[in-house]
């Protein structure tokens, strides 16, 4: 039964055309129901049920990662001058971990089912490798926070100390590295239109992600405290650098996504997400410690300006997190972005 | 980086086609083949299969749009008859009205057990995808890497729930409920090979009658990365008329494009990060 062309059949229905009979049905097939090309726009795949919960442990947790990480740099260069960072880079990592932890027994609902994660490894889930990453992580995170409050005389011995430095270093840099990216491969590595287009910016943009947050919580924590100008100097080179980056790769990601990646840059989210994360997050803070990379930072009001950076680039780092859990929603609801543009 | 990925994910236990895994003589496989063209939408397995899962009532929502006030399969829904209304306003008398039977694929690359962190998701005896409901722990994440958005949580329980082909009939040598009610036989319970042969019987019969009909599931490009479908179906329309995707993606081949933006990110930043503190330490 070959459908017939729009023009032959114009005369059969006398002076209302095919398509006034279609718009009228609120279909867009000339009015022959050939050209359907849904099932009434019924989504096609589901969503995932992430909620805040999940948005907020993708930030902290990779704000903790990056925290963990600017320690042990630093540590590594044995800057005296970087002795603050080091330990507030640890107390965070702790800390963060802790948070991540909590979330994601919020979102599972019970404790147990977290450590129900545990009974396999299997390396073809970013969910499992995920798990384990977050558990080293964690665990690693604690060796160092003690490590520190020895070292601050909190304590006075540290019960755990004779695990040897390097691989303890080591565990916690790789896990670290992970923590920062694996939220990416999640998403990414899913049915879901708009988070798979960006399988090959949405893991890089989240450590870089964390990577700005991470050095501009840092930042905000030195202002705080008595931390050195030097420390604060690095920190803005980091910062500036990945938030370049970051903002680069996610108009990449938007120039490549294409019609499904609508349900992230178009509309309201998108807006939203321009203004937030690349103007108040990336833009605003790269601004603001401009003057500094060539070393014309005026003395007064670094204290300010550390917060001020730091409460920029954290909001931005939340909406994008945010932005992109909740586009997942969108696209999993909408069967054209599955339907009509393949991979 | 794809051949390091690969060379790790073939030492854990998980992917058999990259393995070359020889996956059940096709024999031993049971599934459905459920035939568009035969059902009259009596909704018979829909309630065959509340009634023998013990599934809840979804609540009485109208949609009004079809005779479908089901919408679509969920954590409660298994079977879930679409009714696909194509009144044709110009030339009335070929409008047609068909429905169609939806339920999990059962694929052979499964996206839903391979996103599983906790092998809750089996492959059973039968050839069958099945949710161990004991094991999930409700993470979620089969959900999204379903391609045919199948497999849902269930809020209450929290744990992931779809078509289990009745596991537990088939152990009695029993055929699942919904193929049992189906009163036109428009599905059909067996062995997948039995099943394709007489799907092709069909769509052959259909063909010489001028009528347009073709397979789902068993070898088209639908199944180019899930691999043939135990669950397939035979069509009389585009498969996106029905809502089931012409290209359902299998998730973990993002994994390796995703993980290299993963490595390249964080191996950029280390290396910042080592220049930025060690270049600028004290008195360097
Ligand atoms: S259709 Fe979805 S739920 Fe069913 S086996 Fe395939 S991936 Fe799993
Ligand atoms: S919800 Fe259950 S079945 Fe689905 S991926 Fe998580 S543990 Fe596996």
């Amino acid at each position: 039964m070959p459908s017939q062309p729009h023009g032959a059949a114009f005369g059969a229905v006398g002076d209302v055309s095919p398509d006034a009979v279609a718009a009228s049905l609120g279909r867009n097939d000339g009015g022959f129901g050939r050209a359907q090309e849904t099932y009434f726009d019924h989504p096609v795949l589901h969503k995932a049920h992430w909620g805040w919960e999940i948005v907020g442990y993708f930030f902290a947790g990779g704000m903790a990662a990056a925290s963990a990480a600017l320690a042990t740099l630093a540590d590594a260069a044995g800057d005296p001058r970087d002795g603050a960072l080091v330990r507030n880079g640890r107390y965070t990592a702790l800390a963060g971990a802790a948070v991540s932890g909590v979330l994601l027994i919020a979102d599972l609902g019970r404790p147990e089912r977290f450590i129900a994660m545990m009974r396999i490894f299997k390396l073809k889930s970013p969910m499992s490798v995920g798990v384990y990453a977050f558990s080293a992580f964690s665990a690693t995170a604690g060796l160092a926070a003690l490590e520190q409050a020895r070292a601050d005389g909190t304590i006075a011995r540290n019960p755990l100390g004779w695990i040897p430095k390097g691989p303890r270093v080591a565990v916690h840099a790789l896990s670290a590295a992970l923590m920062a990216t694996y939220t990416g491969v999640l998403v990414a590595a899913t049915a879901i239109p708009v988070w798979y287009r960006g399988r090959r910016h949405l893991p890089a943009i989240f450590a870089l992600s964390a990577a700005s947050t991470g050095c501009a919580l840092q930042n905000g924590l030195l202002a705080l405290g008595a931390g050195s100008p030097a420390t604060s100097r690095k920190l803005e080179v980091i910062e500036t650098v990945a938030a370049a980056a970051e903002g680069l790769l996610l108009l990449d990601y938007e120039r490549t996504a294409g019609v499904p990646g609508k349900a992230l840059f178009g509309g309201a989210r998108g807006r939203r997400l321009k203004r937030m994360t690349l103007g108040l997050g990336l833009a605003v803070p790269a601004l603001l410690a401009l003057p500094g990379l060539f070393g014309r930072h005026p003395k007064r009001g670094r204290r300010l300006r550390g917060l001020v950076t730091a409460a920029c680039a954290l909001s931005g780092g939340y909406v994008l997190r945010e932005s992109v859990v909740h586009a997942g929603r969108d696209s999993a609801d909408d069967p054209r972005a599955y339907l009509q543009h393949p991979v | 980086m794809r051949l390091l990925y690969e060379g790790l994910t073939s030492v854990t236990c998980v992917s058999r086609r990259r393995r070359g895994y020889k996956y059940p003589p096709v024999r031993s496989d049971t599934g459905f083949f459920t035939d568009v063209t035969l059902c009259i939408g009596c909704k018979a397995c829909e309630v065959a299969c509340k009634q023998w899962n013990q599934l809840p009532a979804d609540g009485y929502t109208f949609s009004a749009e079809s005779y479908d006030n089901t919408g679509r399969l969920s954590a409660t829904t298994w079977r879930h008859v679409a009714f696909v209304e194509q009144a044709d306003r110009i030339e009335p008398a070929a409008s047609r009205w068909m429905m169609m039977s939806d339920v999990c694929k059962h694929c052979t690359y499964a996206g839903c057990m391979e996103a599983c962190p906790t092998g809750a998701i089996v492959r059973n005896e039968f050839g069958d995808v099945y949710v161990q409901p004991d094991v999930c722990n409700g993470c979620g994440y089969c959900v999204p890497s379903c391609p045919f958005g199948v497999v849902a949580v269930e809020p209450k329980e929290g744990v992931a729930q779809k078509c289990t082909l009745c596991y537990d009939r088939q152990k009695d040598g029993m055929e699942p409920a919904c193929a049992k009610a189906c009163p036109t036989d428009a599905i059909t319970f067996g062995p997948v090979d039995e099943l394709r042969a007489n799907a092709q019987r069909r769509v052959e019969k259909l063909l010489a009658e001028g009528r347009e009909a073709s397979l789902y599931g068993i070898d088209g490009e639908e199944t180019r990365e899930t691999g043939p479908l135990n669950a397939f179906f035979l069509l009389p329309d585009r498969p996106e008329v029905f809502n089931l995707p012409p290209h359902p993606v299998l998730p973990s081949r993002f994994q390796p494009a995703a993980y290299s933006s993963a490595l390249v990110a964080a191996t950029a930043l280390a290396v910042l990060g080592v220049a930025v503190f060690r270049g600028l330490r004290e008195g360097a």
